[in-house]
């Protein structure tokens, strides 16, 4: 009897351990399953950002429309910044400057570069949802954050073209929403946190509603974004997304 | 006769400002009051000019195929002799299902560049006489009617006419272009005629961008003459104008933004010595911008002249305290001798050797 105890242990923890080992996810899964419920046929919203330091608080409205993973406009109707606008599509990102009718196309390092003052830059703004293309994923771990039970991943960017060569995600389990986000350099020095205040649901998607930016190389600075309202899949013109669009 | 075709215009201008008025969303007032110090080397005198510098944006509601808007604009420095002076912008768009109509009052900008630009066939972006404390150098607005056709998602090509002068038909002002992006190079040409006192000119021009780990971009055209000497003054006439932008992140969110640009004219006349503004065969624009935060920054912007050693210069700082509210300062310096470009002791009356300048911009 005691010869088989190990015997009989061993096939206890396979039977309990093979449906979790059978059915787990890889992280390339998660991340896939996390940018298809973020991402919509098109969307339509209208949000605000603002941004609070030791002055005060400075608020841009803003609306948005977005195509698939790549195609995204963004119109800001707030005064200081009215008619400006940003496209991203095919990799590149526009911008139009009403006042000087100036037609300029942002390349490189200046995609990094703060959008109106904020924690926000031009390439976080009109992120592409593609993120196997740029990263490899590596699952970490799983926790509890806020009280929902998440996955924690680490992702390495492939090419140098990227904003941040590393992040690290918590995305939940059941939702795939990521509730917090840690960018760094490649040498693990932490450039920004994104943290996720309030969602709100779109059919059986949950979705951020506030999020909360912090750039951590600036003192007493963060930048909420809100989204105020949200459509899922409006009939949208693809020439909404060219540059005849934009400079309108 | 005239005084009532002046009037008919005027009543014309305020009925079109009524209307947008009460149709505009939410008008924008845009502030600059600068109070100026400035001395003067050629007279040794100081002067205190109080640059004031308002105007008024009444734009029309979001129309999917209609939009328009008046800008009204006035400086405390520029008198007013007639009413286009105040009108800086005027226009309406139509979108029609194939192409896109422009009419009014506006401004198109054509080629690139900030200061030089050779590609900006239609105001000319190749003098000095600008203010470098503005943030937007080059804003100068025509009437013009302009069509738009889109040949794809990042390609279009456009053509303008621009109102004569002399009222007379014949001197009409006509331009096309075409852009488009090729291998993530943008690639634009165009054409533009216009008359002029020495008699009609044809202007080509191309300007292309591109990023080799930095931006840069290209443009040159020339201006050629139906008569005379065509050869000798169409070389005369060629100007190339590049430059360069690139942004380094710098630690505790810091940027440093480098821009060089140069416009050159390869047949203008290299000789050490004096230069004019029209002939100077090479120019140079560097721009360092030091963001010590988002809403801090540190401006130094120069206009070089590098054959007769002499530069207009400014050193300046930008803080956007609160939202649309900018306090600023600036100290502008111009270093040569006194038949330089940019002379300590120039005789010119728009210029001064020094002047020093604070006050604060306010949109609301």
């Amino acid at each position: 009897m005691y010869k088989k105890l190990p015997l009989l242990l061993i096939i206890g923890v396979l039977l309990f351990a093979l449906p979790s080992l059978l059915f787990a996810l890889t992280a390339d899964e998660i991340i896939g399953e996390m940018d298809r419920l973020s991402t919509f046929e098109t969307t339509y919203s209208i949000g605000s950002i603002q941004t609070t330091d030791r002055f005060g608080t400075k608020t841009s409205q803003f609306k948005s429309w977005s195509q698939g993973k790549k195609d995204s406009l963004i119109e800001f109707t707030s005064k200081a910044e009215r008619g400006q606008k940003i496209l991203r599509t095919e990799g590149s990102l526009y911008l139009f400057y009403p006042d000087a009718e100036q037609l300029i196309r942002m390349q490189g390092a200046a995609l990094r570069q703060s959008m109106l003052g904020s924690d926000i830059s031009y390439e976080d703004m009109t992120e592409e949802k593609n993120t196997l293309d740029n990263y490899t994923a590596k699952l970490e771990r799983e926790e509890t954050f806020k009280g929902r039970e998440c996955y924690v991943l680490t992702l390495t960017a492939k090419t140098r073209s990227v904003a941040y060569p590393i992040q690290k995600i918590w995305v939940d389990k059941q939702t795939y929403l990521v509730w917090k986000a840690e960018y760094s350099t490649a040498q693990g020095r932490l450039l920004k946190v994104m943290e996720v205040l309030d969602t709100f649901n779109s059919g059986n998607r949950v979705l951020p509603k506030q999020s909360k930016i912090e750039d951590k190389m600036k003192k007493n600075s963060s930048t909420l974004m809100t989204v105020d309202s949200f459509e899922a899949n409006p009939k949208l013109d693809r020439s909404i997304f060219t540059l005849e669009n934009l400079t309108w | 006769m005239v005084g009532k075709k002046k009037l008919s215009i005027f009543i014309l201008v305020v009925l079109i400002t009524l209307s947008s008025l009460i149709a505009a969303e939410n008008p924008t007032v845009t502030m600059n009051l600068l109070p100026t110090l400035t001395y003067k080397a050629h007279t040794d005198s100081w002067g205190a000019l109080f640059n004031g510098d308002l105007s008024v944006a009444l734009s029309s509601k979001q129309e999917e195929n209609t939009r328009g808007e008046v800008v009204l604009k006035a400086n405390t420095l520029i008198p007013i002799t007639k009413l286009d002076d105040v009108l800086y912008k005027a226009y309406f768009k139509a979108r029609f299902p194939s192409f896109r109509l422009t009419g009014g009052k506006t401004r198109l900008s054509w080629g690139d560049g900030m200061l030089f630009n050779a590609g900006d066939v239609l105001y000319g972006s190749n003098d000095i006489s600008v203010s470098l404390t503005q943030a937007e150098l080059r804003s100068t607005t025509d009437w013009l009617a302009s069509v738009n056709y889109p040949l794809g998602f990042f390609s279009f090509a456009e053509v303008v006419f621009m109102a004569p002068e002399t009222y007379k038909p014949r001197d009409t002002f006509f331009g096309a272009r075409f852009y488009t992006v090729i291998k993530e190079i943008k690639v634009e040409g165009g054409y533009a005629t216009m008359q002029k006192s020495g008699g009609r000119l044809h202007k080509p021009y191309f300007s292309l961008q591109g990023n080799l780990g930095f931006d840069w971009y290209l443009s040159s055209s020339l201006a050629i003459p139906e008569d005379g000497d065509i050869i000798k003054e169409s070389s005369e006439s060629w100007i190339i104008s590049g430059g360069f932008f690139h942004l380094v992140t710098l630690p505790a969110d810091m940027s440093l933004t480098l821009r060089l640009e140069l416009l050159t004219r390869p047949f203008g006349q290299w000789e050490t010595g004096p230069v004019s503004d029209s002939n100077a065969p090479l120019l140079l624009y560097p721009e360092l911008v030091f963001a010590y935060s988002p809403s801090l920054s540190f401006i130094l912007r120069s206009i070089i002249s590098p054959l007769d050693l002499s530069a207009m210069s400014i050193v300046g700082v930008n803080w956007n305290v609160f939202e649309a509210f900018n306090l600023a300062g600036s100290i502008s310096l111009a270093t040569g001798d006194d038949e330089d470009l940019f002379a300590w002791s120039s005789s010119k009356t728009d210029s001064s050797s020094f002047s020093a300048t604070i006050g604060s911009s306010w949109i609301f």
